[in-house]
């Protein structure tokens, strides 16, 4: 058999692999395809992260867009934004301060010695599906912080909401 | 089995447990994985599902035949295929400038960038190369 023959021999082979891939995944992953296609993943997604977060983060407040933007318009809140500090930088919540997750290790850091115990403070991540923001604001409450809240709608849903942002750059 | 035949052989073995193992990953927590296909933004909701049920069961496949030796050109031609179209959808996902968590299910969580894109760059290397080295294997026996 010629390279090109025995090419098209493997090609044929790996179509009919992919076919077995997609009748497996399909009936073992059943419920999850036919979700998709009736539309309703994300709202299917949506709760399972709700009910998810309720165990991993219990007792750790947290805030809609329009709660956040109210703290925002009030100015009494302090903006924590935990994304990494070059996200930060390209844009985050005008008046918001850095403050990633790694950061909250260092016990003697400015940014976190520098806050007053009883501030209200409001922590956000990139997106809605990040955890960070609830990570820190747990962490910020273990080291004594007794006003903290996470915005769980984070950076995307602000910027797309058209509230103040600023660059660092 | 010659000592020139058996290095590329492990080669392939080794490709294939890293894609079985990602594959395994993806097959445990298909909901986590659909989330991260439809942080891509690229596929409509019905096709997100379909992608997340299927796309661990090629790996599986592929790499479990790889792992026992069996169909290797055609499970490293599949490989080389999904790694291609893996490396597409991360350069469209960094030039749109998304920053997301690229799914990629192997032993830590990355965000699509550089360093996904160099890891795919490698695998599809290994792929390909595996893929030559066995069609030159083929023509050398006939």
């Amino acid at each position: 058999m010629t390279r090109r023959g025995i090419f098209r021999e493997d090609l044929a082979w790996a179509a009919f692999l992919l076919v077995l891939a997609v009748a497996f995944g399909l009936v073992k992953h059943w419920p999850l395809v036919n979700l998709s296609y009736q539309g309703k993943l994300s709202a299917r997604l949506e709760e399972m992260r709700a009910q998810r977060r309720q165990v991993e983060f219990q007792g750790v407040r947290t805030l809609n867009i329009a709660q956040a933007y109210e703290r925002f318009q009030k100015g009494q809140s302090l903006f924590i934004d935990a994304r990494k500090p070059e996200e930060y930088a390209e844009l985050h919540i005008a008046g918001a301060v850095n403050l990633p997750e790694e950061k909250l290790q260092e016990r003697d850091n400015p940014a976190l010695t520098g806050i007053a115990k009883e501030r209200q403070i409001v922590v956000y991540c990139g997106e809605a599906h990040c955890d960070i923001a609830l990570k820190v604001a747990e962490k910020l409450q273990s080291l004594g912080f007794t006003q903290v809240s996470a915005f769980l709608g984070g950076f995307r849903a602000w910027d797309e909401a058209g509230y103040p942002v600023d660059t660092s750059k | 089995m010659k000592s020139n035949k058996l290095f590329p052989r492990v080669l392939g073995m080794v490709l294939g447990g890293l894609f079985f193992y990602a594959g395994l990953q993806k097959h445990y927590h298909p909901w986590e994985f659909a989330e991260a296909v439809l942080a891509y933004q690229l596929a409509p909701m019905w096709l997100a599902g379909v992608v997340a049920a299927v796309l661990p069961w090629v790996e599986l496949i592929a790499g479990g035949l790889l792992v026992v030796g069996c169909k290797r050109r055609s499970a490293l031609l599949l490989l080389a295929l999904l790694v291609a179209s893996f490396l597409v959808v991360l350069v469209v996902t960094m030039a749109r400038g998304l920053q997301i968590d690229c799914g990629c299910g192997l032993f830590f969580q990355r965000q699509v960038g550089v360093v996904a894109v160099l890891e795919d760059l490698v695998l599809l290397a290994w792929a390909g190369g595996l893929y030559r080295w066995e069609m030159r294997g083929v023509s050398r026996e006939q």
